[in-house]
């Protein structure tokens, strides 16, 4: 299935990798090796569940010093292809509860296609505008202003990094 | 993926640099923040930016191109008006989530073509 994007409300990424996709695909899906990216370092990450399967658990919890852990991410795969596709949503909890999830519930949609060079990457994520209608009506465009200094340097950071 | 949503995505990330771009300037963010409280004539703004009108019309440019503001020009005065929503391409909880998933893209990347680095 394939479905049209909303740019007021989705994102999409496009990476070429220079791996092999089932390097990519196991990354993703082995629970050790997730801990290693998932989560910005110095914040610790620990994968709960990861039962690749539809309907199965997808839950991580984080740490500043590796001791105590707090929530991360409770979710549930709704898609799995193995090798190629993984879509996850956080909307229905580990336990397919339905969930109001922090900021936004969203849907994932990850793709890994064959590519000369390696995994042709792909992150599509839809999400809920609920997120969308409670930020602009909760912040007036002072506080809005503060947020947009901080977001710009996280851009800043985050172009760095890949640099 | 239909042609015209590629090359509606290659726009926006388009708009989005250009967007960066206009507000890396404290002049224009400047303007921003006085049209944020309302309208406002570009010799008012200019004023308030002790700057003489030619220099200023440069960052009126700058800002109207990208699509932060709007302008019209009634008689002799032309008046700026804030394009809020083209403001909320970078204000707000997309921006934030993309700069998550684009933060976890790499250290994918990072740690499939380099895992024996910690990351």
């Amino acid at each position: 299935m394939t479905f049209d994007l909303d740019p007021d409300l989705d994102l999409r990424i496009d990476r070429v990798i220079r791996a092999p996709r089932s390097r990519v695909w196991q990354a993703w899906t082995d629970p050790l090796d997730l801990a290693r990216w998932w989560l910005p370092a110095p914040t610790h990450c620990r994968v709960d569940q990861l039962e690749v399967v539809p309907g199965g658990a997808f839950v991580t919890s984080m740490s500043d010093d590796g001791v105590a852990f707090g929530p991360h991410l409770d979710a549930c795969f709704l898609v799995v292809d193995t090798g190629a596709r993984i879509v996850f949503t956080n909307a229905l909890d580990s336990r397919w509860r339905p969930a109001k999830p922090d900021p936004v519930a969203m849907t994932a949609e990850i793709t890994f296609g064959e590519h000369p060079e390696g995994t042709d990457y792909r992150v599509v994520v839809r999400h809920a505008d609920a997120g969308s209608r409670r930020h602009h009506e909760e912040l007036g465009f002072a506080d809005g202003w503060g947020t947009v200094t901080a977001q710009l340097a996280a851009v800043a950071e985050a172009q760095e990094e890949t640099r | 993926m239909s042609c015209a949503i590629l090359s509606f995505m290659a726009n926006h990330s388009l708009t989005l640099d250009d967007v960066f771009a206009a507000l890396a300037d404290p002049t224009r963010r400047a303007v921003v923040g006085v049209l944020g409280r309302g309208p406002a004539s570009v010799g008012e703004l200019a004023q308030s930016a002790s700057m003489t009108l030619p220099s200023f019309m440069k960052h009126v440019h700058t800002l109207e191109r990208c699509g932060l503001i709007h302008t019209a020009k009634s008689g002799r005065v032309r008046t700026c008006t804030l394009n809020r929503k083209r403001l909320g391409v970078v204000d707000g909880w997309l921006a934030e989530q993309r700069a998550v998933w684009e933060g976890r893209t790499d250290r994918l990347e990072q740690f499939v073509t380099n895992p024996q680095e910690p990351s």
